[in-house]
């Protein structure tokens, strides 16, 4: 049985539905990350697992245990917030060791572990400063040690990254994870930041409209969307419209180009419009790439991005981009120049609504 | 511009003129209570009087009461406010500035009428009751200003993040109003409290009317049987006012330098 499960959860505020039969189980040590645009509803699966809010049906269960009845001081999560929430009147020390004042802990045992846990988070050396005192990134870790001194069962993070600057983001996700990874803690992160929901997870429920559209590793993910919505938020992604000429054979054509897939299209008639989805960097101009497939288009423009080239050509109407590497050797395509694309027919992807 | 300018300082001069003058007179004469000669006699006479000192121990007494228990209502009404009730925000705000509109004799004979002898909670039918009587009564009077100072201080943090922070650490309701919220008002709860002291220290009609000895009635009594003394307790009551209004700056002062950051 999972550690954390939520079964057909569902919450509205007045008439407005939004989270609609929710449906997650997340074993123990898990880092799960919930991805999504503003307003889908993954802020309010959080504060429902926090007890925050209250589910209007389904059921939420921690190590076996209904949820729905306990108030959030009751359920032993630990909770990390987008604003930081350090308590302004209290230093660093008693910060990290409210909780376990609140529980009633021996002075002892509370100034042990708020010295592992400033430890933990290298700041030891603060422990005597208010808030005020500190940087962004350094009260983000404190409250992050405040949450797991209390030793919660699971770890809910709201956004935690959001209000630092794009260094500290990086490095303090990094050290997110390696922590969560040393204490074994449920985790689970809620961000619209889809670059750091796939390097620190261990899975991702990609969020739309209320409902989970695709849960799975971040390679699974990013590799194989599930639904449209997916394909489009999660990374750049070219969506090409195709026509099935015999869906038997999986063959398709784009523009006036023949093209077999991989993937089956025998739910589809001859005729049928098909929408695929192609990565920018699946393909390639090399001629020594390694492909089985290719497609020939006019280049309509070429980027410079620094460490890569974005070329964007024509093809039969669809405007597909591709990148490719970035060094001296290389001289970008001109624009109204032919060019061929050479990818895996594997890459190229049948896409649901 | 300079023309400007010019009247601008006129108008300052007048302004101080109309406050300082008399106000200088009141001094000047609670000084001359000895002939030919300037003293001090007046503010002896008045703090030899026991009357002075019992009925500006019994103000400060009311004012220390009024100020506990104000802000043990208003705290946490302001907290609920903000954080469950933001719907009845405008309610709340109209009935702390009733006070304001409704003169301090209207609610005081509403309350002799409610909490006579022979009504269902006869408050007036005892000192104690009308002790707790007259401490609501300058509750009431002070609510404008005790709510707004401590919405103020509560503005400035973010009271619902802290909250679900607190609680998220197992905190009760009493741990989060006392330990994470009431410290981080502190400088509107005490904005609220020096306020609420000058109100008490200088307020005659609930206490007149409900016949308990507080300062109030003591100035008013002084003033119409004695010359110099009045003069003397006027000077006394502006220096009580002007202490608070300086520890309330010094108070705000000390609230800006350490801003609540959430």
């Amino acid at each position: 049985m999972s550690f954390l499960t939520l079964t057909n959860i569902q919450k509205s505020f007045g008439q407005t539905q939004v989270v609609k039969n929710f449906n997650m189980n997340i074993e123990k040590g898990e880092f799960v990350s919930f991805l999504g645009p503003s307003g889908c509803g993954k802020t309010t699966v959080l504060r429902m697992i926090a007890g925050f809010e209250t589910p209007t049906g389904g059921t939420l269960t921690i190590n076996g245990k209904d949820q729905r009845a306990l108030k959030p001081n009751q359920r032993n999560i630990g909770m990390v917030f987008q604003a930081y929430a350090l308590f302004p009147n209290m230093t660093v020390h008693d910060n990290v060791a409210f909780g376990m004042k609140v529980a009633g802990a021996p002075k002892p045992e509370i100034d042990k572990r708020v010295k592992e846990m400033l430890g933990l988070i290298k700041l030891d050396h603060l422990a005597d400063r208010f808030p005020y005192q500190m940087s962004g990134g350094q009260q983000q870790r404190v409250a992050l040690a405040r949450a797991l001194a209390v030793k919660p069962q699971v770890l809910l993070l709201d956004e935690p990254l959001s209000a630092l600057d794009a260094k500290i983001r990086v490095s303090l996700r990094e050290e997110i994870r390696q922590i969560q990874q040393s204490l074994g803690i449920t985790t689970v992160f809620v961000t619209h930041d889809q670059e750091e929901a796939l390097s620190i997870s261990d899975r991702i429920v990609v969020m739309n409209g209320g409902k989970a559209d695709q849960i799975g590793t971040p390679f699974e993910i990013y590799n194989t969307p599930a639904t449209r919505f997916v394909a489009s938020f999660v990374g750049t992604l070219n969506l090409i419209e195709a026509k099935v000429i015999d869906p038997d054979s999986n063959r398709i054509q784009i523009g006036d180009q023949g093209v077999t897939l991989k993937q089956s299209v025998q739910t589809y008639k001859a005729g049928d419009t098909v929408q695929l989805a192609l990565r920018p960097e699946a393909g390639s101009l090399a001629e020594g790439t390694q492909s089985d497939t290719a497609l020939t288009g006019e280049v309509v423009s070429a980027h410079f991005l620094g460490s890569v080239i974005r070329t964007r050509m024509n093809v039969g109407g669809n405007v597909i981009s591709f990148d490719m590497f970035n060094s001296p050797g290389v001289t970008p395509p001109a624009a109204g120049e032919t060019v061929t694309l050479r990818f895996m027919a594997a890459d190229l992807l049948v896409i649901r609504d | 511009m300079k023309a400007q300018k010019l009247g601008a300082w006129i108008a300052i001069a007048i302004g101080a003129t109309y406050f300082i003058v008399p106000l200088l007179g009141t001094i000047e004469f609670s000084l001359r209570m000895r002939r030919d000669a300037y003293s001090f006699d007046a503010y002896q006479s008045v703090f030899s009087d026991i009357s002075f000192r019992e009925t500006f121990s019994y103000s400060m007494m009311m004012a220390a009461l009024t100020i506990v228990f104000g802000m043990l209502l208003v705290v946490p009404t302001a907290y609920w406010v903000r954080l469950r009730l933001p719907q009845m925000r405008q309610v709340v705000e109209f009935i702390t500035l009733l006070p304001l509109v409704i003169p301090a004799i209207v609610i005081v004979f509403g309350y002799i009428q409610m909490y006579k002898s022979s009504s269902y909670l006869p408050l007036t039918g005892s000192t104690t009751g009308t002790n707790i009587l007259l401490m609501f009564s300058y509750i009431t009077l002070s609510l404008p200003y005790m709510y707004r100072a401590v919405d103020t201080a509560m503005r400035a943090i973010d009271v619902r993040t802290l909250t679900e922070a607190a609680e998220s650490l197992g905190a009760s309701w009493t741990t989060i109003m006392f330990k994470c919220i009431f410290p981080n008002v502190m400088s509107g709860v005490l904005s609220g409290a020096f306020i609420t002291l000058a109100i008490v220290m200088g307020e005659f009609t609930m206490a007149a009317l409900l016949g308990r000895p507080a300062f109030g009635p003591y100035l008013q009594r002084v003033g119409a049987n004695q010359a110099y003394e009045p003069s003397a307790l006027a000077v006394i009551a502006f220096s009580i006012t002007w202490l608070s209004m300086g520890l309330l700056n010094l108070v705000s002062r000390f609230g800006k330098a350490r801003p609540a950051r959430v």
